[in-house]
């Protein structure tokens, strides 16, 4: 199996002193769902964005689809963005414009200057658009303004926007966080399932433990910008969760959780 | 109930509260440091209004004792004459289409240095800084007397008048729009910037879109602006309506004067209402 991204010694400071990310290395494998845990504040945003370069590590190397992108400039590094989707906890979209619009943005780093500016978008890129719509169930919104979807609804623009970028790799910073538990089941689902189908890889932060581990073929645990674990969901032990979270069960609500949600 | 409370927050934070607060038994809700840059701000405005008044040495009996003979004015005014009416018309066509053309070229402008000035999306934070001076300094002087200035130059005419009033508007608009362009969310433009598109897609395709009510609105409000102050500049030598009130009041053509004010008048009424109805046509 061929390894689209390889995290090398990830280093992320943003000021003198401390270290939002400490040396993490891992690989993510074609088509492997990935879900990284860890309290607030552990880094797991920041080795996300790292990843496609929204912010600059201090120290590694990311190698992805074999090019170390970690010091690409201009041109070479949106070429390496748009084969990298991102779905966001606030979802992020330009609220005036309808959903086909926001959507098309996704294309935007395959076309001309020009072409961007005047919207030209290619026909076969429109209906590729509708197909994903449709299947997210929003085929009957295209011509709403974004400001007028439910959140749960924005997440599934935001989906198909990181689709029509024909993705190799996915990065979902929280994507459920600010939905309800029957939006976020929903939204994890498609997203499982349109990444299975295309076979893309997908990373995603999660504050849901139960969560990541019914999803995720595998999970990373960041503590303090540390990478304490890296396995599959079977080995996630309790103790294992009270080691990354640095406390006890009772104290993470995670089984209530996992009651409310069945 | 309301005991318990109190006695509670005496416990815990008694220090903190009692020396201010609990002698006069009330509990105040705002920070007096955030109201004090107003307060100040206001006492100023009072203490200069109050100097300005005694400064100005007003005669304020004649002023009242003379109140109305301007209802005389009213009235010889709206005894419309209208002879060479041809040349008011002409003017007053002079007048809107230098606004219009004012406007257009200073928005054009006002857009582009906009773009370069918002510190958000320009691709040089010194040049924003730069573009931005140069800006205030442009907007610190008059239009009138960038009219005038311009009007040493190439003479008389309507001519000036554009570029003087574009001059102005531009820096006008390089300011309301780059502000405008701020306001757009870092994260909206993240997400383009995640889907690989550059600098100048993202303009248009996110920041423009996003700002395009604040764009709209500044430019309608500034273009009911540059209507009245090019009816001003017509008395500096911009020609247009202005000139034809100007010469009309100096030459004691009332008549003319009154016809032409009442065109200014029903134009800027006219620009007013459609800009109210666009405006809430785009909230909609
Ligand atoms: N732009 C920034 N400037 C300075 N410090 C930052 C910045 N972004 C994040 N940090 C710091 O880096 C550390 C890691 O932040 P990060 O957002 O990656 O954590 P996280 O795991 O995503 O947290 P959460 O679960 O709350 O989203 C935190 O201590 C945070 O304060
Ligand atoms: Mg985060």
């Amino acid at each position: 199996m061929s390894k689209p991204l390889i995290v090398e010694h990830l280093t992320k400071s943003y000021g003198p002193g401390s270290l939002a990310v400490d040396d993490v290395s891992f690989e993510v494998k074609q088509g492997e769902f990935v879900a990284i845990i860890g309290p607030s504040g552990a880094g797991k945003s920041t080795i996300l964005r790292c990843i496609n370069r929204m912010v600059e590590p201090s120290d590694g190397r990311i190698l992805f689809e074999g090019n170390d992108i970690s010091h690409v400039q201009g041109k070479k590094l949106r070429d390496a963005r748009r084969r990298i989707g991102m779905i966001f906890q606030h979802y992020n979209l330009v609220y005036r414009l309808t959903v086909m619009q926001n959507v098309m943005h996704g294309r935007l780093g395959y076309m001309s200057t020009m072409d961007g500016i005047l919207n030209r978008y290619k026909e076969e890129d429109k209906e590729k658009a509708l197909k994903l719509l449709n299947k997210v169930g929003l085929l009957e919104y295209m011509y709403k303004r974004a400001s007028e979807l439910s959140g749960g609804q924005k997440q599934r623009v935001g989906i198909v926007r990181a689709l029509m970028q024909e993705p190799s790799l996915l990065l979902c910073d929280e994507p459920i966080a600010s939905l309800d538990p029957n939006s976020s089941k929903v939204i994890m689902d498609l997203i499982y399932e349109l990444t299975k189908e295309w076979n893309i890889s997908c990373i995603v932060n999660l504050h849901q433990v139960h969560v990541a581990k019914e999803y995720a073929t595998r999970i990373i645990g960041i503590r303090q910008g540390k990478l304490v674990f890296d396995g599959p969901p079977s080995e996630l032990t309790n103790v294992m969760i009270e080691e990354i979270y640095n406390t006890s069960m009772e104290n993470l609500m995670i089984n209530g959780e996992v009651r409310a949600v069945g | 109930m309301k005991d318990y409370f109190m006695s509670d927050v005496l416990v815990e934070q008694g220090g903190f509260l009692q020396g201010k607060e609990m002698k006069s038994r009330k509990i105040r809700i705002n920070n007096p440091d955030n109201d004090r840059p107003i307060n100040i701000f206001i006492g100023t405005a009072v203490i200069l209004s109050i100097i300005s008044i005694f400064m100005l040495n007003i005669d304020w009996i004649m002023l009242f004792s003379r109140v109305g003979e301007l209802a005389g004015v009213f009235i010889e005014l709206s005894q419309f004459n209208f002879t060479n009416f041809d040349l008011v018309a002409v003017a007053f066509m002079e007048s809107v289409t230098v606004t219009l053309l004012a406007t257009l070229y200073s928005l054009v402008g006002g857009l582009l240095m906009g773009a370069f000035m918002a510190r958000n999306i320009t691709p040089s934070k010194k040049l924003a800084g730069v573009l931005s001076s140069y800006n205030s300094f442009i907007r610190a002087v008059p239009t009138p007397i960038w009219v005038l200035l311009i009007i040493a130059c190439l003479g008389f005419g309507p001519a000036p008048g554009i570029i003087g009033l574009s001059f102005h508007a531009t820096a006008f608009f390089a300011r309301a729009f780059s502000q405008a362009f701020e306001e757009v969310p870092q994260a909206t433009i993240e997400a383009l910037q995640a889907t690989g598109a550059n600098r100048i897609q993202i303009f248009f395709s996110a920041v423009l879109p996003a700002s395009m009510t604040a764009l709209i609105a500044w430019s309608a409000m500034r273009f009911e602006i540059n209507f009245s102050e090019s009816t001003i500049l017509g008395m500096v030598g911009g020609g247009g309506i202005g000139y034809s009130i100007a010469a009309s009041v100096t030459g004691y053509n009332f008549g003319r004067a009154g016809i032409s004010i009442l065109m200014v008048f029903v134009f800027a009424y006219c620009l007013e209402i459609m800009f109210t109805a666009i405006k809430r046509r785009m909230k909609a």
